[in-house]
């Protein structure tokens, strides 16, 4: 697989004396599904920050498509290709209307109008927020702000999108509703890496998980391997899925990902008795 | 759960005040009664009407909504400047005052309500109101003119130049009002501000209404979501403790909003925002049926400016 983006021992300190990220080395490819979790503090926005190309790293480098960025025209390079959601819709949104919102990212690319139109139809019906293209967005739910969020990004056709908690403030239809368009965005072919504090989410979406804690990357790895290490997950204050250490006591092989899939496993045997 | 709305005493001042100025500037030109009812529907109508809490949210949300919002806006930004000029030029109360009542009525046929109309009419009315008060009644030793009251060993005397001047003065502002109110609630901010950035005004300037536009809204909703988490730990009760309260929700809202402009560059700098802020801009095409709202007032105010008024 392709490498996108590469950490390489990359320090980050918003004051002096206390790193918010230390050391990180990290590696992600194109068309990967990577679930961040740690606790509040660990350094999971910070990771995004430098990854989005909005902080710029107190020491080490980050390499985008090989090349490391040392000038603007690399920074610019990487604000193209990686794309930001913030966990908060209201701190990203700033257009009066949701399709000037949308044309934001594209109008900064500096694209002739008759693209950034095209780019704009695109990721609202994408999102179906079609009907929504003139309302302003402080009338919009959370959920439809969420969206209005997704769009904004997708408009500028990132190879790695970043989400920072996007089921934080969701309804679980909503919560649903995104799941959905997250797998969609994968078929795709975009390397997507989410933040979340939810394991059971990260368990049934991700196909590897970092594991950060105290500003440090504490595990790297496929989550059957990081969700078995119960020590390292009670130090980093998390628990195992529920769905995992369902599996587990039923001794399943393999582990199920969702409950169509447990329900599968535990069926034959329920038919016998 | 909502409280049943009390008659607010600011309301009820300003409606006393519009009796008392509708009284004198009408004295000596009508009949007794017909002053008298007209003053007092006046008042009536701006005390009930009431001050609106929340008019920028009001404001804005009428704007999206209005049966005018698909007109084009440099035509209306271009026609309200126009009877705005006209306004200004007339001699006479009566032109501007029909292009307030015209105007007023362009509004409600857009979709704003009588009630609401008032309500957002009172805050300027009170400055009016104020303004038109001083030009009626002067100090004078001796009583005299259409009407006088003892005031500080001499008289308050209001005379017909004074109500001429006033009468005048009161039509061109509502005139103006009128234009301004049904710009502001038929066009939703971010397309007027388009309009000023074809017309070059400075970039930076247009970006700050953006952002300012953009988190007003951010920041009633934040306040009003700390006002009720007060309420709920009774942080209202009696007034010292409310004056309190208040102060200690601005405080933090002041706190909050220096951490939010910091998270709020990151976003903008995460998609490629490099000092400028540009949008998309769709044409909303102008055509002929559109011209008439605003070229039939003109002509007619044109008419009456030719005609003397």
């Amino acid at each position: 697989m392709q490498e996108l983006l590469r950490f390489e021992d990359v320090s980050y300190a918003y004051e002096l004396g206390r790193d918010a990220l230390r050391g990180l080395t990290v590696s992600v490819a194109a068309g990967e599904r990577v679930a961040v979790l740690g606790s509040n503090g660990a350094g999971k926005s910070t990771f995004f920050l430098l990854a989005g190309g909005v902080l710029s790293p107190r020491a080490g480098q980050v390499v985008f498509e090989g090349v490391p960025v040392r000038r603007a025209a690399d920074l610019n390079r990487l604000r193209r290709g990686v794309g930001l959601v913030f966990q908060d819709p209201d701190v990203q949104l700033l257009a009066g209307t949701v399709e000037q919102e949308v044309s934001f990212g594209p109008m900064n690319l500096r694209l002739p109008e008759n693209e950034v139109a095209r780019r704009v139809d695109e990721a609202l019906a994408a999102f179906e927020l079609t009907e929504y293209r003139h309302r302003a967005p402080q009338y919009l739910s959370g959920g439809e702000k969420k969206r209005v969020t997704l769009a904004d990004v997708l408009a500028m056709k990132p190879r790695l999108l970043l989400l920072d908690e996007p089921a934080a403030s969701l309804d679980p239809a909503h919560a649903r509703q995104l799941e959905g368009h997250l797998a969609r965005l994968h078929e795709q072919g975009l390397a997507l890496v989410v933040a979340t504090h939810d394991v059971d989410f990260a368990w049934r979406w991700a196909r590897r998980v970092l594991l950060f804690r105290g500003g440090q990357l504490a595990a790297d790895g496929a989550p059957e391997t990081i969700f078995a290490d119960r020590a390292l997950l009670a130090a980093c204050g998390l628990e195992q899925p529920v769905l995992f250490r369902a599996g587990r006591a039923l001794g399943l092989n393999p582990l199920p990902r969702t409950v169509e899939q447990l329900e599968q496993a535990v069926r034959p045997k329920g038919d016998r008795e | 759960m909502r409280r049943i709305p009390k008659p607010e005493p600011m309301s009820l001042l300003a409606g006393a005040l519009a009796a008392l100025v509708g009284a004198s500037l009408l004295a000596g030109s009508l009949p007794r009664p017909w002053t008298a009812g007209l003053s007092l529907a006046l008042g009536l109508a701006l005390a009930l009407g009431g001050h609106s809490h929340g008019a920028a949210a009001c404001i804005d949300r009428l704007a999206h909504t209005s049966r005018w919002a698909g007109l084009n806006a440099g035509l209306k930004t271009t026609g309200c400047c126009v009877l705005l000029m006209l306004t200004l030029c007339c001699r006479t109360p009566w032109p501007p005052l029909g292009l307030f009542v015209y105007t007023a009525l362009l509004c409600m046929a857009g979709g704003v309500g009588v009630r609401r109309y008032l309500g957002l009419l009172a805050l300027p009315a009170a400055f009016l109101l104020l303004s038109a008060a001083a030009l009626l009644w002067h100090w004078a030793p001796a009583p005299g003119g259409l009407a006088s009251v003892p005031f500080l060993g001499g008289w308050l005397v209001l005379d017909a130049a004074g109500q001429a001047t006033a009468r005048l003065v009161v039509a061109r502002a509502l005139g103006a009002l009128g234009c301004l109110y049904w710009l502001s609630l038929s066009t939703p901010l971010p397309e007027v501000l388009e309009v000023l950035r074809r017309v070059h005004v400075p970039g930076p300037v247009l970006d700050l209404a953006v952002l300012i536009y953009r988190y007003i809204f951010v920041m009633l909703d934040t306040a009003a979501r700390m006002r009720v988490s007060a309420a709920s730990r009774l942080g209202y009760e009696g007034a010292g403790c409310g004056l309190r309260t208040t102060g200690l929700v601005y405080a933090n809202l002041l706190g909050r909003s220096f951490g939010r402009a910091r998270v709020c560059q990151q976003a903008m700098e995460s998609r490629g925002w490099e000092g400028d802020i540009r949008f998309l801009v769709r044409k909303k095409p102008v055509r002929a049926a559109h011209l008439i709202p605003f070229a039939a007032p003109a002509a007619v105010m044109l008419l009456a400016l030719c005609l003397g008024g």
